[in-house]
């Protein structure tokens, strides 16, 4: 599995447009969340804890009215930080609906024999459905591994939900979504969760899930996949030749009229993997797009 | 001893110094399973036993203290040392998956299984209370 650093920092101060699951009482939440500059390559457990398993929530947050919020998806389709106060009265009465019309960013749909159930994908609650009974809402649902689903995911939501069952207390829930960079498909999930009425005494974690499924290969720009062996490399499918403005730090198709023209002092061409120039500082033109 | 516990599916206790869950109806099975004998719990259990301290024994040195046919229930200990001592064990089996960070130690399918009794929890679609000796 490629080793995938994780620019977790860029979510210290993370402000994001939320809605209620009327879908329409709009309102802003700050989240801090972890500052972590990097999470662990994936090592065989479908989770670690981070930040010693203590969730990020303030005093100020600890809530006995229970509440669900969703992200708005950005530019590119993607979801965002999902949050709710998980009491009995919003839990779900019904079985889950169907929800197989939503396409979450980098949606595959692809079977391999080596995985339980065969497909690779799940439409991957971020709330889970037994938390808040959210069937179909786009801005509750990523491409997630069936690993990620099963193995990651929901022993979590179990916990949360046999706790609210038991007791009828509530439990502040966090799930947060890591892309990296402009991937379409995410590297893993924060989730974090505390009990309210026991201060923490009941539920209280703080975890990082991986996006992973044993034995296949996942290109997280894209979302496609190959069995561990038969795999494309990557770095050579993505070389494409690029044309550099050293001075300015953008890079350009061969074939952009800004390209064209830049003077042959600031002009430098560069054939290699278009996430490697901009980890490197340079930024993608907004004429040809590259 | 004859030690109790509750385990997920994968033999999972505790995750964060927590116990993946309870459910009162478990509670009530193990008061009957011990009929009137005294039970030891550590300190950390007390929770789960309110009002009912005049059939306990806290002792967070239970496993050690414990002697032949007192019943113990185990939540945050590890049981690995004290395999020997052990003389049965009946499990509440959750029939779900949680996170864990103590697991039993002991390889439970070396031993006999005697008994097996499902019922339905309090939030718990299916608990299966299983009892197995040496």
């Amino acid at each position: 599995m490629r080793k995938r650093f994780i620019s977790l920092a860029l979510l210290v101060i993370f402000c994001f447009s939320v809605s209620a699951c009327s879908f329409k009482d709009e309102s802003v939440v700050s989240s801090k969340s972890i500052s972590v500059s990097d999470i662990p390559e994936y090592s065989n457990s479908a989770y670690i804890k981070i930040d010693n398993n203590i969730p990020s929530f303030k005093d100020s947050e600890m809530t006995t009215k229970s509440f669900e919020k969703y992200s708005e998806l950005d530019n590119l389709g993607r979801c965002s930080v999902a949050y709710a106060c998980v009491g009995k009265d919003i839990m779900p009465a019904e079985k889950r609906g169907t929800i197989g019309s939503v396409k979450p960013s980098g949606w595959h749909t692809v079977k391999y024999d080596c995985i339980d159930g065969k497909y690779l994908y799940n439409r991957c609650h971020l709330i889970g459905y037994q938390l808040t009974g959210e069937n179909a809402n786009i801005k509750n649902l990523i491409t997630g591994t069936r690993y990620l689903n099963v193995e990651g995911m929901l022993p979590f939501e179990n916990m949360v939900a046999d706790y609210v069952k038991e007791t009828d207390n509530h439990v502040l829930y966090r799930v947060t979504p890591i892309f990296e960079r402009d991937n379409l498909l995410v590297s893993g999930v924060q989730m974090e969760a505390k009990s309210v009425e026991d201060n923490g005494d009941g539920i209280s974690f703080n975890v990082y899930c991986y996006n992973v499924q044993p034995d296949i290969v996942i290109d997280y720009k894209t979302g496609e996949s190959w069995e561990v062996g038969n795999e494309k490399s990557i770095s050579e499918s993505d070389t494409t030749t690029y044309i550099l403005n050293t001075n300015t730090k953008k890079f350009h198709l061969k074939s952009c009229s800004s390209a064209k023209n830049l003077p042959d002092k600031n002009r430098e061409e560069y054939s290699g993997n278009r996430n490697d120039l901009i980890s490197k500082g340079y930024e993608p033109c907004k004429k040809c797009n590259p | 001893m004859i030690v109790i516990l509750c385990l997920d599916d994968k033999k999972g206790m505790m995750f964060n110094n927590r116990r993946q869950s309870k459910d009162k109806f478990v509670i009530q099975d193990i008061l009957k399973l011990v009929d009137g004998k005294k039970l030891f719990i550590s300190s950390y259990s007390e929770s789960l036993f309110q009002g009912l301290e005049s059939k306990l024994i806290i002792d967070d040195n239970f496993l050690n203290n414990a002697a032949e046919e007192d019943y113990c229930f185990v939540e945050n200990n590890n049981l690995k040392d004290f395999s020997e001592k052990i003389e049965k064990i009946i499990v509440y089996k959750w029939n779900r998956i949680y996170p864990s960070d103590l697991k039993l130690e002991i390889t439970i399918q070396d031993w006999n299984l005697i008994g097996r009794f499902e019922f339905v929890g309090n939030s718990h679609d299916k608990i299966t209370r299983e009892v197995y000796v040496k």
